[in-house]
């Protein structure tokens, strides 16, 4: 008999004043014991909802309209409070997506330990503090967290004592809801280490819930793709990677590649060697945002017949900057330590690493929003760290920015036409309806067509990556040299993710800009830049051409990066 | 500790800005204050040097250096020395002032913290039970509750629970025949009067204490810490109070100390409504009366008791967050 | 609360075929907020109870049957078919006192309010905008003026100025409340400006005038009209604590004097509830319309509910 066994299970939404939405529609499916299964799906594709209904957490609006949730031949879907409560020692278990967020700030980790015993009552009160210790073995942390309030441990930490607390039901099933996305990359790795060593120890059932078809591959003998409220298909990970059935799985999949091979092919994109090359049409992936590809691109030449000739370098020169200590008796804080490198016109350059290595401080320096230290940026014969208000907003002209989060770049409140509309009439003499025309120029540039339509909406009647075209298109109103991008496109969906970098590789080529591409990602990284930085801890550890770093790859640092990129593929040798 | 000396030294800085607006209020307003005052008291006789003076120190003299003034002022305050009261003349604000704290700080204080522990659970009850009567029925009388006038609600029970009914003594705060002493008599005559001024301002100063924790205790119920407790089977009594209660109470304590100073406005005109001998009273008679030196001194010993229990509540906040122990 | 069909005015706001990329006219922008805030219920009723009293007070010398300080009647008259609410101890007509006192209550409270909240949004915008040692000096002396307990402040302030206007009344009532609604403002000023449409904005070549009044003040639009509707119910409550001390104007009729009176002339002692009663409930139905109204203040910085039903 299956473990679990859910039966054509609903849920609704139904929010105040609105129409209720089935998120999840007649889903059937059964997990066998001691399996390890992967759920995967894109934002809006249910998989969460569906995790959470399958552990009876399901919280107004949402509510399970309808189905059967058999949990080790018992069905759980109409149970009541108290026995539901029950059923959750020795049953199943959540571990929740932020697992920062997930502990209490005011209770130390003990205290979560034995709220979790009392409440359950199976660990003898004279056990609890040896099993506590215990539990947080097994998730490689040190005796000493039990003591320590949340507030005092890093993210990984806290993931970690969110694992061991689920574990501490003892549950036959457990389900983990995306449970390193906030992590930082090579931390990630590392619980996704654990986690998959604790199932294969404990042998409990886990559903493993991901919007990284990668990582679920990585992990997880059977998986389950799953797209707008339904599971299109079903099966073993060797299936899935080699033999995908539904277009819809093929489509993700298409999205995965190893950043170290010759040839990296994404859809729309290649890149052979260190030349890359963009698909002539994007119709497939512009199918997945709305947008549209421009056939002819008249505004293009346009917009490059009126920029200046000059093409200058961004020179920056043993810059190094540090920040006051956080709170007295820290020490400062040393973002970014002795960097130096020339950004060539008409070049694209990644600067890679973590959170906390400084990519995203150098962007900050180089477009003059913070100054550094020491050292010197130059953009042509601009001094960038001299800049005063009038000197910033003439160095806008030149440097560009791409935001990295597309829901918090645009503002709520204007519409498109409005926020493309003041670049446009600050940066140049353009007016009335010659400055609408550019406007629409530039929707027609990033393919949103039709542009009077997408001219008049509000950020929120855009999708993630009509939203990320906007952003783009405001930076190139001015017809910038420069672009800097700053994870543009690690807020989007996979699928979603190509055709923003096929476009900005394609303006940039068009427009003659030079950019620098600021990420985490490597396989991206591969696919629209010539040159490539890694930065640790402020410094840089390696640089060259973005082919031969990622494929031949000298410093440790690098190698780590690689390893933690998901590779689909790497399943195969891990069976 | 660190975080109890630096509120300490907030607590001074304050007292001080809140000196110097005592200082500074008279000396800004038309006409001579500081006249107008010696000049009352002149007709009940002569005017001592030293009570001028004093006055001076308070409110001002005509003409003199503002920081002669300053310091002298600060001199006449560190020695606790108001000047005399023309309303009760000859006795000294001083003597007045001390007479009347402790009725409003015995009264004020305990309702308050009353009104605070009830309304605080009530609130957690509401949250935990949205969207049933027993949060729309606290709620919607709490909205209504709190948007009565302090003295409005005094009059009403004092009409309909003191005249009519007769249940409670109607003024003061004990009757004309008992002998203030340690005596049960003279005990439980000064609690049959506190009655009315503290169910008044209890049912007054509820409803906003109701709001305020419903409302952050319904945030914190969405955060992730309470769904995960869930997930892990934790008894809902212990989620309510130990997961989102606990956490929601911290921002709570902040909007008390701040909303600390409103009840204890309004407390001042329950005092006229009872006629109850506290600061309240003391100051609508000095304020009647155009009585300065009095009411310059009850406007500075309310803020700094308003302040000292701001302090207080900082302090209980450092211990209930682990967040500012660090 | 059950979900209601959005009221006949939120379809004028349904979304242009073309957006006007200026701002909208001022009433459309009043019109389509009244419509966002009447589709949350406990507003609605609280902008019909609103409405009842500014309807009373514009149009009073039509509704009370006397004038206001019009003493031609018996004194200490009980409720009768002349004198709906009986008479006062001087002999005026109660229910016409109601009637004209509803004047003071509803200027005061929207003078006042408007005042506090100006001063609110001008200190709460620029020290969200501040830095270093000048934020720190508005954050202490916004921290004075929230633990300084106002009502007395307000006391002290009004009897140096002795027998002042309502005007007067109603700066002193602004200057001791608008700290907290400067602090909230402040702390949403300080998310905003985090936010990445602000450096966009910079990065598109704006101005900083333009960034606050154009980026930032529009998504502040619920919390600016809260903290007014907040300030608004505080002024009516003080007003009515400062007439009811009798400190102001006493022979001003309004509610608080009313009262005054009331408590003065001994109205506990002959038994006349109604004078007591009939004051006093305005003002809290006056203040408690106000709070309701500010259940669905929520709605006005949501573009979703701005342009009506969006997507």
């Amino acid at each position: 008999m299956s473990l679990l066994e859910v039966t054509d299970l609903s849920v609704v939404y139904e929010p105040k004043g609105a129409e209720p939405t089935y998120a999840v529609k007649d889903v059937s499916f059964a997990l066998e014991r001691g399996e390890f299964v992967g759920l995967v799906g894109e934002s809006g594709s249910g998989k969460s909802t569906l995790g959470f209904a399958v552990t009876r957490l399901s919280k107004p609006p949402a509510r399970i309209s309808h189905g059967r949730i058999v949990v080790g031949g018992r069905d759980i879907a109409g149970l009541a409070d108290e026995e539901l409560r029950r059923q959750r020692q020795g049953g199943f278990a959540m571990v929740l997506q932020s697992g920062m967020n997930a502990l209490n700030p005011v209770r130390t980790v003990r205290h979560h330990f034995f709220d979790i015993f009392a409440a359950h009552g199976h660990v003898d009160r004279r056990r609890r503090e040896a099993r506590a210790r215990e539990l947080v073995a097994k998730v490689e942390l040190p005796d000493l967290v039990l003591d320590r309030y949340p507030g005092e441990l890093s993210g990984g930490m806290r993931q970690r004592v969110s694992i061991a607390l689920a574990l501490s039901l003892e549950p036959q099933l457990m389900v983990f809801d995306e449970p390193t996305t906030a992590l930082d990359v090579l931390v990630q790795h590392a619980v996704m280490r654990t986690i998959r060593d604790l199932q294969r120890e404990e042998g409990f059932t886990a559903l493993l819930i991901s919007h990284d078809l990668g990582v679920v591959l990585e992990s997880t003998s059977r998986v389950m793709v799953m797209h707008d409220g339904a599971i299109v298909e079903d099966g073993t990970s060797q299936q899935i990677l080699h033999a995908p059935e539904h277009p819809y799985t093929q489509m993700l999949l298409s999205h995965y590649a190893d950043p170290r091979a010759e040839v990296v092919e994404l859809p729309g994109l290649a890149v052979r060697g260190g030349t890359i090359s963009t698909a002539s049409t994007r119709s497939d992936d512009a199918g997945q945002d709305g947008a549209v590809a421009p056939a002819a691109r008249p505004s293009a030449v346009r917009a490059g017949a009126h920029r200046s000739a000059a093409r200058e370098p961004v020179v920056v020169d043993h810059v190094s900057k540090v920040y006051p200590a956080p709170r007295r008796g820290q020490a400062r804080v040393v973002a970014v330590d002795d960097v130096s490198f020339r950004l060539e016109p008409g070049q694209s350059m990644a600067l890679v690493g973590q959170s906390g290595s400084g990519k995203s401080t150098i962007a900050k320096l180089v477009t003059g929003v913070e100054r550094p230290t020491s050292g010197t940026v130059h953009v042509g014969d601009v001094r960038v760290d001299t800049l005063r208000r009038r000197g910033l907003r003439d160095l806008r002209r030149q440097v560009q920015m791409v935001f990295q989060d597309p829901y918090s770049a645009l503002n709520p409140l204007h519409s498109v036409e409005y926020t493309l509309t003041r670049p446009v009439v600050n940066f140049s003499d353009l007016r009335g309806r010659d400055a609408r025309r550019r406007v629409l120029d530039l929707l027609d540039l990033v393919g949103l067509s039709p542009v009077e339509q997408f001219a008049a909406k509000l950020p929120h009647q855009l999708s993630g990556g009509q939203r990320q075209r906007v952003v783009i298109a405001r930076a190139l109103a001015c017809d910038p040299q420069v672009l800097i991008a700053d994870e543009p496109v690690s807020m989007l969906d996979v699928s979603l993710r190509a055709g923003v970098l096929a476009l900005l590789e394609d303006l940039r080529v068009q427009l003659g800009m030079s950019m620098l591409y600021i990420t985490h990602d490597l396989l991206s990284a591969r696919v629209v830049t010539d040159r490539i930085m890694v930065l640790h801890d402020g410094r840089v550890v390696e640089a060259g051409e973005t082919a031969q770093v990622l494929r031949f790859p000298a410093d440790p640092y690098t190698v780590a990066l690689l390893d933690a990129v998901p590779q689909p593929g790497r399943a195969g040798d891990a069976a | 500790m660190r975080y109890v000396l630096s509120k300490i030294g907030l607590l001074l800085l304050t007292a001080w800005a809140a000196i110097t607006v005592n200082f500074l209020l008279p000396r800004m307003m038309p006409g001579s204050p500081a006249d107008a005052a010696i000049a009352k008291l002149s007709r009940n006789g002569t005017v001592s040097p030293a009570t001028r003076a004093a006055i001076e120190a308070q409110l001002g003299v005509p003409g003199g250096s503002l920081w002669h003034q300053y310091v002298s002022y600060l001199d006449s305050i560190r020695r606790f020395d108001f000047g005399l009261s023309y309303t009760f003349f000859p006795q000294p604000v001083s003597e007045l002032v001390t007479k009347a704290l402790p009725y409003t700080v015995i009264l004020v204080g305990t309702v308050t913290v009353l009104a605070f522990v009830l309304g605080t659970l009530i609130g957690i009850g509401a949250a935990w039970k949205r969207g049933t009567w027993m949060d729309s029925l606290p709620t919607l009388s709490g909205s209504f509750l709190s948007a009565f006038p302090y003295f409005w609600t005094g009059l009403l029970l004092l009409f309909f629970l003191g005249y009519q009914l007769r249940w409670f003594p109607t003024s003061g705060a004990y009757g004309a025949r008992t002998l203030p002493g340690w005596n049960g008599a003279f005990v439980s005559d000064v609690l049959a009067h506190a009655v009315l001024p503290a169910l008044t301002i209890l049912i007054t100063s509820l409803g906003g204490w109701i709001l305020g924790m419903r409302n952050t205790m319904i945030n914190t119920l969405g955060e992730d810490y309470v769904t995960f407790a869930e997930a892990n089977g934790l008894r809902s009594r212990t989620v309510a109070i130990r997961y989102a209660a606990r956490n929601a109470i911290l921002p709570n304590l902040t909007g008390f100390g701040l909303a600390l100073g409103g009840v204890v406005g309004g407390s001042l005109l329950v005092e006229q409504v009872f006629h109850y001998p506290g600061v309240g009273y003391l100051l609508y008679n000095a304020v009647v009366n155009q009585d300065y030196p009095l009411m310059q001194a009850l406007f500075l010993m309310i803020t700094i008791s308003v302040l000292a229990a701001n302090f207080v509540v900082d302090v209980l906040y450092g211990f209930l967050d682990p967040r500012t122990r660090r | 609360m059950n979900p209601t069909p959005a009221p006949a005015p939120a379809s004028t706001a349904a979304v242009p075929d073309h957006a006007p990329s200026g701002p909208a006219p001022l009433w459309r922008t009043a019109v389509r907020g009244l419509a966002t805030i009447w589709a949350v219920p406990k507003a609605r009723l609280g902008l019909v109870i609103l409405a009842v009293f500014l309807l009373t007070a514009l149009f009073a010398p039509l509704l009370a049957p006397y004038g206001a300080t019009d003493n031609s009647f018996g004194r200490n008259e009980a409720a009768s078919a002349a004198h709906w609410l009986g008479t006062t101890a001087a002999g005026e007509d109660v229910l016409s006192q109601v009637i004209f006192g509803s004047r003071i209550s509803v200027v005061v409270g929207f003078v006042a309010g408007a005042l506090a909240t100006a001063v609110a949004v001008l200190v709460g915008l620029s020290w969200g905008y501040a830095r270093g040692f000048l934020a720190d000096v508005a954050n202490f002396v916004v921290n004075l003026f929230l633990v300084i307990p106002s009502l007395p402040l307000m006391i002290v302030i009004a009897t140096y100025l002795q027998n002042s206007g309502l005007a007067m009344i109603s700066i002193v009532i602004a200057i001791t409340g608008w700290a907290w609604g400067a602090r909230v403002l402040r702390s949403q000023t300080q998310s905003l400006r985090s936010r990445d449409f602000v450096t966009a904005a910079q990065f598109s070549g704006e101005g900083s005038w333009r960034i606050v009044f154009r980026e930032i003040l529009p998504n502040m639009t619920s919390l600016i009209t809260g903290s007014y509707f907040g300030a608004a119910t505080a002024a009516i409550l003080a007003e009515s604590g400062l007439s009811f001390l009798g400190i102001g104007d006493t022979s001003v009729v309004s509610w608080g004097s009313m009262l005054f009176w009331a408590q003065n002339s001994n109205a506990l002692l002959t038994g006349q509830w109604l004078l007591l009663l009939a004051p006093g409930l305005c003002i809290a139905l006056l203040a408690t319309s106000l709070t309701l109204i500010n259940f669905g203040v929520d709605g006005l910085s949501n573009p979703r509910l701005r342009e009506g039903k969006g997507r």
